[in-house]
């Protein structure tokens, strides 16, 4: 065998891991209530007296604290993509020649099962920044419908935090009505099957970083715990 | 969405909440009070048009009194978001409602927010007003039939031309040149007469599901390709009542809503009156507590449905319809179908028979609508999408390892 050295490089920040991990770990909370609020799953203890149950009601709860979390790492993201000190991941979603070539060689990469690997991996390459903002736009897609759902509960116009709060879902969400079909459950089935959409991207997400991982033989998969990888030094 | 698309995009993006500001402050309700005084006098002075009813009289016949007569103002001044000074003029303005010549036709529809309006368990005030207004025209209850009838009507819309309140029952047909619904000798479509009579009305009032938004007829697959009068109607002021029947008591408010101001109620995005349709079942239904609880009826006849547990395994769509019935409640305000222990199937919502009336929860939806079964195939769509990414997967990965092998055994 021929001798190979590596090279470490960074990939990802404190901030970055931080935010993906709670992402990861809402995300499954998100699921496992949103579901139960489709079709309440699991019966609760009839004998118990409804006052000290709240089944529902915590299932929303942890539902919406889970959203709102989203909701705001969604805009530190958004703000990530183009003002990042780090990395600017917008620059990588430009389609210019040297963009479009290096999603190609990595597509092709992919699909020859390793075949083929004429791509600088040492930074985040511009086929995995488009994956990433598949994601996003899902997640945005959740945030509008979902709080399009969650305005209908606060139709006194007023919440806990002003009248601005209501009147500004109203007003950022209620495209989702006509654009999702004309009618309040077209948002809901909306919501529901976009989340099958992302449970769909988180499988080959998962799976996408294991290959790479074993494959690229460049430890892809510690970038997302400690931060950095490492490359095949060419010299 | 009504037929000028841009107007209600536009519409969506300026509105300000369901809310109706119940207090406006002082200057806005004397304003207002001016105003529906100057109306009432200007109506009193007017003939009666029709109906020589006399208001107290009908109410004496009928063994109510004044006194029941007044809880009924103070109540619709309340429905109607006024201040209690309005009391007084409510009560006036239900007396003058004969001088609002009333014309009333059906298209596509069962006749069902008709029979609403009559099978009232005992004639109330809001039935009685009803009786008094001026009932021009109205096929299901007029003793005219034939050309007799028709005459009335051409004569009723050209004495009454820019003053009548046009009431529409029903669904319009476009499929077929409008061919699937003809009425009179001429066989007349239903959408020409719509227009026809729309043209010279001061306003239009959808009553009902089908009327406001194609309803029943317009479920799929729609062969009638039918649609609500805000689809067809433009021009003219237009105020939806959806729900199937419609309530006797939203129409009566927005009668008198319109009789007393001169004016429409505030309507919402889908042209509905806030003063009803600005509250969700959901959050004024008295088993609200048992959904939080997470306590279900999970079959029809089981312990939770004995204990009047919450509807929504069963498919109560409350959470997803806005109306006020769980605050009026229909008959008199006897009683409404999640009273009953049947869950609301969401009869006041766009597309309600396809997207709402399935009787299961959301993601359990069973019935083909024209995506070919709406929540169910969410479901196993996903499923099958996820099915499919995993065998993607794992082609893959198997491929990846048998080749990665390969790789490794010619490099050695």
């Amino acid at each position: 065998m021929k001798q190979e050295s590596y090279k470490k490089v960074e990939r990802m920040t404190v901030a970055m891991r931080s935010i993906h991990w709670a992402n990861a770990a809402f995300m499954v909370v998100a699921v496992i209530t949103g579901l139960y609020i489709g079709e309440p799953y699991y019966q609760t203890l009839i004998a118990e007296p409804a006052v000290q149950k709240y089944v529902m009601a915590w299932n929303r709860w942890w539902h919406f604290i889970a959203a709102i979390i989203f909701d705001v790492t969604s805009i530190v993201i958004a703000y990530l993509y183009f003002f990042s000190r780090f990395e600017k991941p917008y620059k990588k979603l430009i389609p210019n020649a040297h963009n479009l070539n290096e999603f190609g060689a990595v597509f092709l990469n992919l699909i020859t099962l390793n075949r083929k690997k004429s791509f600088d991996s040492s930074h985040s390459d511009s086929f995995n920044t488009v994956y990433f903002t598949i994601f996003h736009l899902l997640l945005f897609f959740m945030l509008f419908t979902g709080l399009q759902l969650y305005v209908h509960g606060l139709e006194s116009g007023i919440s806990s935090i002003g009248a601005w709060w209501p009147w500004i879902l109203h007003v950022g969400t209620d495209w989702t009505i006509p654009v999702t079909g004309g009618s309040l459950m077209d948002v809901r089935i909306a919501h529901h099957i976009t989340m099958w959409l992302i449970i769909v991207w988180v499988a080959f997400h998962i799976y996408y970083q294991i290959w790479r991982t074993i494959f690229w033989e460049e430890g892809d998969l510690a970038i997302v715990v400690g931060g950095s990888k490492f490359v095949k030094d060419k010299k | 969405m009504g037929k000028d698309t841009m107007e209600s995009v536009k519409k969506l993006f300026t509105t300000q909440s369901a809310k109706v500001d119940t207090n406006r402050g002082g200057e806005y309700y004397t304003d207002l009070y001016e105003t529906c005084r100057k109306r009432l006098d200007e109506l009193k002075a007017l003939p009666v048009v029709n109906n020589k009813l006399d208001f107290q009289e009908t109410i004496m016949d009928e063994g109510l009194d004044r006194r029941d007569f007044l809880k009924w103002a103070s109540a619709t001044t309340a429905m109607l978001m006024l201040p209690a000074s309005f009391t007084p003029l409510v009560a006036e303005a239900a007396q003058v409602m004969n001088r609002i010549p009333v014309v009333w036709i059906e298209l596509s529809d069962c006749a069902g927010n008709s029979e609403a309006l009559l099978r009232s368990d005992g004639p109330k005030i809001d039935k009685i007003v009803l009786d008094i207004i001026s009932l021009e025209f109205h096929e299901t209850l007029q003793a005219a039939a034939g050309h007799q009838a028709e005459k009335q009507l051409e004569e009723a819309i050209e004495l009454f031309k820019g003053k009548y309140l046009l009431f529409v029952e029903g669904a319009v047909p476009l499929g077929m040149d409008g061919q699937y619904g003809t009425i009179g000798a001429k066989a007349e479509t239903f959408k020409d007469h719509l227009l026809r009579l729309a043209n010279g009305a001061a306003a239009v009032i959808a009553v009902g599901s089908c009327a406001t938004y194609g309803g029943i007829p317009a479920a799929a697959p729609n062969p009638t390709q039918s649609v609500g009068v805000m689809d067809v109607v433009s021009g003219k002021p237009i105020i939806n009542i959806p729900a199937c029947p419609a309530n006797p008591s939203n129409m009566v408010g927005v009668v008198l809503h319109y009789v007393l101001t001169g004016k429409i109620p505030e309507l919402d995005s889908l042209l509905r009156p806030k003063f009803a349709f600005g509250y969700r079942i959901h959050d004024n239904c008295e088993r609200r507590a048992h959904f939080d609880a997470g306590e279900y009826v999970e079959e029809w006849g089981d312990n939770g449905a004995k204990n009047n547990f919450c509807l929504y395994k069963m498919g109560c769509k409350g959470p997803m319809t806005f109306n006020n019935c769980s605050i009026v409640r229909y008959n008199e305000a006897v009683n409404w179908p999640i009273g009953v222990g049947r869950g609301c199937i969401g009869c006041s919502e766009p597309d309600f028979w396809d997207k709402y009336a399935y009787e299961r929860p959301m993601a359990n939806a069973n019935i083909k609508a024209p995506t070919g079964g709406v929540e169910k195939t969410v479901d196993e769509f996903g499923l099958a999408l996820l099915t499919a990414a995993g065998i993607g997967i794992g082609i893959h990965a198997v491929a990846s390892a048998v080749a990665g092998k390969k790789n490794s055994e010619k490099d050695a």
